[in-house]
């Protein structure tokens, strides 16, 4: 009783007569015994059980307690001597105006710092560069009048938001963290979003664009002087109604929330000009391979080029525009202004425009700026891994800033303290924010991005060069995003 | 012919049985939310995994795609619950279901696609899950992140349960323990042999009258129903639904490596096979807290360590070992020491 | 319709295939010789390109750079089959691919700590030149890397069908003990099948990354689930079938961008679908060999 399948036609050569054994494509699965099955079965039992036993106990011994703990602080709803008119903490689980005692405010954040996103993890770099610095020259953070040395907790999450969801819940019942700080990623940020809230615990500068952080529901969260994604467009297209008034525009976007934000947000702000969206695009962020989608856009000749992308995708979409011989006016995402991913491009990344918040430590006019100096110097003293001149680093070392200045000017050193000053921040020249640059925050604004210049990459020279004037967007960002951007 | 087996030692099991599942009851007593959040992790895990050991364990197909019947089933609960309201409970028999059919749907063309090819195609629909959650899906903040509302326990299990996660993770003990006997009933019944039987040669046992069709695409069915409950059980645990290709990727390879080290083709594998896992994988993390980029690498490194000492998983060395201890002969003062052992193959 | 758009588009996905197929030739090379499926082959690829890249770094010429790579890696894969895969050879091919998943996870952790996370770049050997012929674009990459891929196939044909190791080779993957039987060092042939596959790997990262423009620690990751979809489809022990199969995955691709927009975002579908069908219809992939079953 042979089966045989039929077999390639052509004369029957040596090269495609196989014999019968020929290696198939196939996987044979066995167990190691192949015994009579009731036999198996009475020899199985105490083996198999003694085997999980072992491993439960395994796994058991390189676990801590602590559920006692847990029980004694989880005493109801804290919230009785904190009264604020600004965050409501009759919910809270603990309670946040609980000073702190000792000489150490302890931090926590989640970031990737494996696998295919690892490279986000220059911003630990710059963070600890920076309290590094203030801990040995300056001796600390002064907060309401006690100087407290500053340490960081940093876990590896690969940029999964099912791991940053346990490594937040370990920073916060086993590390006992004070605050969470530029935790990173817009999912990973979400997904930890109702924990921070029912736990009051402060998550400052969440590391992404994302408009979600004005939803005011969770006001435990306050985002990062990241320009809001939706703010770019609104800078694009300011910029457009000058320059070209009735451009055609071809979108390339991300398919996640990301590139979402970016094209809901044009679609909105381009009804009632002249301008029109003609084509619209989406990758996969996972792969980052843009060029068939480059030459879709390409084909609708339209003026101007909007990439809503991020990482290694930029490059790739700009030199992809370069090949298919297209020259349209280039905006791209500000997440993409790195020296890293423009030298990657190389010279078909010139003429680029996106935003900048920050002074970029490539760029000869900072050179003799103060805090430009101090950030080179001590850099390379407290991170030497770090490369000085990458804008990630850039990026930790000024939201580390941000954060030192928060605490000294927090009255108190507690939780509701802390955040009540984030929540209405104020400030200018720190870290390597731009000069005309000033970051506020207050109970109807709650973005911090809001005033930025716009920014052309010059390929020759090897940076990118303002263009144009200061814009000012503040408490604009609101009323400019789709509110399911914000709200969803 | 061996002897009948006396009462005590068809008790032994259940015995065992009963022990495991009363330590498993006393770990969140004991153990912080933490740790509970992993331990109910490693249950969920093993559900999915006993599902992947009857498909590949047992009936011999490869599937490198189960990460996706897991997401499915995760997505299916999250999205009940959070934009209808339903009980978590309430959704398992919805997951179940679903998962049967999307099981079988795969099954079909599984008759035709075999060995490697077939786990190829599986690795496609992994990829493919992702994708089409991108496209359908509208989460939290416009991602693909679904959160459920928080699960809190009712009144009357306070006592034992005065935490929430406590309440999640009896649950999750409950539903799982209540799969694990299903599998159990099943593989030593009619439909385990047949199982085994269609692995070994399809062609004998059609001459016996088994249905190849059908035992191969219910194993295909059940597998999926099983771990698309496992995604529900694990969205319980974490509160939230979230399917990108890499972590699609992984959970599938994370359920066949447990299959692979807990020992293919035993109920028990699974289960010793996803705590032994999960316990590994938390411990890779913390022997280089300066260095996690080494975290990967450690536990590659392990993992091959391990199949080299043990191809056959735990459960299988186990049994080497038990059945080396009992071919012992006992001690009967004739002989100093015993005889050398003949490896038995 | 845009007839040189479409033209541009099939262009497009040759050369994605190409880079698919390149990754393909591999690990049908590792079946065909050894019989196993090695998941670890994108990363092992990754790292003689990272090796070619260090080179290049220092100073070597881009050929220079990427033969001795390819030599590095010739031994390198020796090496691996020697003492990663040969001892758990004789097991089932379940757990060697356990074991090529270690790998993966290994290497790739390596490969970062050694060289660091951040994006790095690669010279081309092809120019960076994009041809225009009648609104076609054709970038000089995408011609560059399909004769590659021809010389390559018509390489190992002549290396299979010709020469004493070929036969060899062929001899030991289809029946090891005969093999044996007649004075073939099987061990030394599987390992020549590793070592020829690591060397195509290498061959095949160190031109196709710089057509993705940076050389980082997850290049090689997408490309390996295409590489083995391609693989698939075209029959898994057949090189001819890997080259076709990876080109018609990477215009499937393509052409579903540009012509199918209801497919946004699940572009995947349609390759993933022509693999279906056609394993549906022949469960050997397009080239490969029919399996016989005895009873």
């Amino acid at each position: 009783m042979s089966r045989i399948v039929s077999r390639p036609l052509g004369t029957p050569t040596p090269a495609n007569l196989r014999a019968p054994e020929a290696k198939e494509p196939h996987m044979h699965i066995t167990t190691a015994h192949s015994t009579s099955l009731r036999s198996r079965r009475r020899l199985r039992r105490p083996a198999g059980w003694a085997a999980l036993l072992v491993v439960l106990a395994l796994l058991l011994a390189a676990c801590g307690g602590g559920r006692s703990e847990e029980k004694r602080t989880d005493g109801g709803d804290g919230g009785d001597g904190a009264a604020s008119e600004l965050i409501d903490t009759s919910g809270c689980a603990s309670d946040p105006s609980v000073e702190v005692t000792g000489d150490t405010i302890k931090l926590g954040t989640s970031l990737p710092q494996s696998g295919l996103y690892s490279a986000f993890q220059e911003i630990l770099r710059g963070e600890e560069a920076y309290f590094r610095y203030v801990n040995e020259e300056l001796g600390g953070v002064k907060v309401g009048g006690k100087t407290y040395k500053i340490e960081l907790v940093n876990k590896d999450d690969q940029y999964q938001a099912d791991k940053t969801v346990q490594n937040v819940n370990g920073l916060i019942n086993d590390d006992k963290v004070f605050a969470l700080f530029n935790v990173v990623g817009t999912k990973n940020n979400l997904a930890i979003r109702d924990l921070v809230n029912e736990q009051c615990i402060p998550n400052l500068f969440a590391a992404t664009g994302s408009p979600a952080w004005g939803n005011t529901k969770y006001p435990w969260l306050l985002g990062t002087m990241l320009v809001p994604y939706p703010l770019e467009m609104q800078a694009f297209v300011d910029y457009l109604k000058q320059e070209k008034p009735d451009a055609t525009i071809a979108v390339l976007r991300a398919s996640d929330d990301f590139g979402r934000a970016y094209a809901d947000t044009l679609k909105r702000l381009v009804g009632g000009t002249d301008l029109r969206i003609v084509k619209e695009a989406t990758y996969n962020p996972e792969v980052s391979d843009t060029k068939a989608q480059v030459t879709s856009l390409a084909a609708t000749e339209a003026d101007a080029f909007v990439l809503g992308a991020t990482l290694l995708a930029c490059p790739n979409a700009l030199q992809a525009v370069r090949e298919a011989g297209w020259q349209p006016i280039i905006y791209m995402s500000g997440t993409c202004t790195s020296k890293t991913l423009m030298n990657i491009a190389g010279p078909a990344a010139d003429g680029v425009l996106s935003v900048g918040s920050l002074m970029d430590p490539n760029d000869p006019r900072w050179a003799s700026d103060p805090r430009m100096r101090l950030y080179k110097e001590k850099v390379p003293q407290y991170a030497p891994e770090a490369d000085v001149t990458n804008g990630i680093v850039a990026y930790g070392w000024t939201t580390a800033a941000f954060l030192v200045e928060t605490l000294q000017s927090s009255p108190k050193l507690t939780r509701l303290a802390v955040m009540e000053t984030a929540r209405t921040l104020d400030v200018e020249g720190v870290g390597l924010q731009l000069p005309e640059a000033s970051l506020s925050v207050d109970e109807d604004d709650w973005f911090l991005g809001e005033i930025f210049t716009m920014v052309r990459y010059d390929a020759g020279k090897g940076y990118f060069v303002t263009e144009g004037d200061v814009l000012d967007f503040s408490g604009k960002t609101r009323s400019i995003t789709p509110p399911d951007l914000i709200t969803g | 012919m061996p002897a009948r087996p006396t009462p005590l030692r068809r008790a032994g099991p259940a015995v065992a049985a009963l022990a495991v599942l009363a330590v498993l009851a006393w770990l969140p007593q004991y153990y912080g939310s933490t740790q509970t959040a992993l331990f109910g992790r490693a249950i969920a895990f093993a559900v999915a995994a006993l599902g992947l050991n009857l498909l590949t364990g047992y009936n011999g197909q490869v599937s490198i795609g189960h990460g996706a019947f897991f997401g499915f089933g995760a997505y299916t609960t999250a999205i009940l619950m959070k934009d209808h309201d339903w009980p978590f409970l309430a959704t398992l028999p919805v997951v179940a279901v679903a998962g049967l059919v999307v099981g079988a749907a795969v099954g079909f063309p599984a008759l035709r696609v075999k060995g490697l090819y077939l786990a190829l195609v599986t690795l496609g629909l992994a990829a493919l899950f992702p994708d089409l959650v991108t496209r359908f899906v509208r989460g939290t903040g416009g991602t693909t992140l679904v959160q459920i509302p928080k699960v809190t326990a009712p009144g009357w299990a306070t006592g034992f349960a005065p935490q929430d996660d406590q309440w999640r993770y009896y649950l999750v003990l409950a539903v799982a323990a209540v799969l694990a006997l299903l599998a159990w009933n099943l593989v030593r019944g009619r439909f385990g042999r047949a199982l085994i039987a269609v692995r070994e040669h399809e062609a004998a046992a059609a001459t016996v009258g088994i249905d190849l069709a059908r035992v191969k695409v219910s194993a295909f069915a059940v597998s999926a129903a099983y771990a698309a409950v496992a995604g529900s059980l694990l969205v319980l645990v974490t509160g939230l639904a979230n399917a990108g290709r890499v972590e699609t990727f992984q959970l599938s390879i994370d359920f066949l490596v447990i299959i692979v080290i807990g020992g293919i083709g035993t109920v028990l594998g699974p289960i010793v096979g996803a705590w032994l896992f999960v316990f590994l994988e938390d411990w890779t993390k913390q022997v280089f807290p300066d260095t996690p980029l080494l975290s990967p690498a450690l536990f590659g490194v392990a993992l091959i360590l391990f199949v080299y000492v043990l191809p056959d998983g735990l459960i299988g060395g186990a049994r080497r070992v038990t059945r080396r201890l009992r071919r012992r002969p006992p001690p009967d003062g004739t002989r100093a020491t015993p005889h050398p052992e003949v490896n038995p193959a | 319709m845009n007839v040189s758009l479409f033209f541009t588009q099939l262009a497009n996905g040759i050369g994605a295939g190409a880079i698919y197929a390149s990754l393909a030739l591999a690990l049908v090379l590792i079946f065909r010789t050894t019989g196993l499926l090695n998941f670890a082959q994108g990363e092992m690829a990754l790292f003689s390109t990272y090796v070619t890249w260090w080179l290049w770094d220092q100073g070597a010429p881009i050929l220079v750079a990427i033969l001795v790579s390819v030599a590095l890696s010739f031994a390198g894969g020796a090496v691996i089959e020697r003492v990663v895969i040969r001892p758990v050879e004789a097991a089932s091919p379940l757990i060697v691919v356990i074991v090529t998943l270690g790998m993966f996870l290994a290497l790739n952790a390596l490969t970062q700590v050694v060289f660091g996370t951040d994006a790095k770049q690669l010279a081309s050997v092809f120019p960076r030149r994009v041809f225009d012929l009648g609104g076609v674009r054709l970038s000089a990459q995408t011609l560059g890397l399909v004769g590659v891929l021809v010389v390559e196939c018509v390489l190992l044909w002549i290396v299979f069908q010709r020469t004493k190791v070929g036969l060899a080779l062929r001899a030991v993957a289809s029946n090891p003990t005969s093999a044996r039987l007649v004075g073939i060092s099987v061990g030394r042939m599987l390992m020549v099948g590793w070592a020829l596959a690591a060397a195509l790997g290498a061959l095949a990262g160190s031109l196709v990354v710089p057509a993705t423009e940076a050389l980082t620690a997850s290049s090689m990751q997408a490309i390996l689930v295409f590489a083995f979809a391609g693989a698939a489809l075209g029959g898994f022990d057949s090189p001819l079938g890997a080259v076709v199969g990876g080109l018609v995955v990477g215009v499937a691709n393509a052409l579903t961008i540009e012509y199918l927009e209801p497919l946004r975002d699940v572009e995947l579908l349609v390759p993933f679908g022509i693999i279906l069908g056609v394993l549906l219809v022949r469960p050997a992939g397009l080239f490969g060999t029919q399996r016989v079953e005895r009873v």
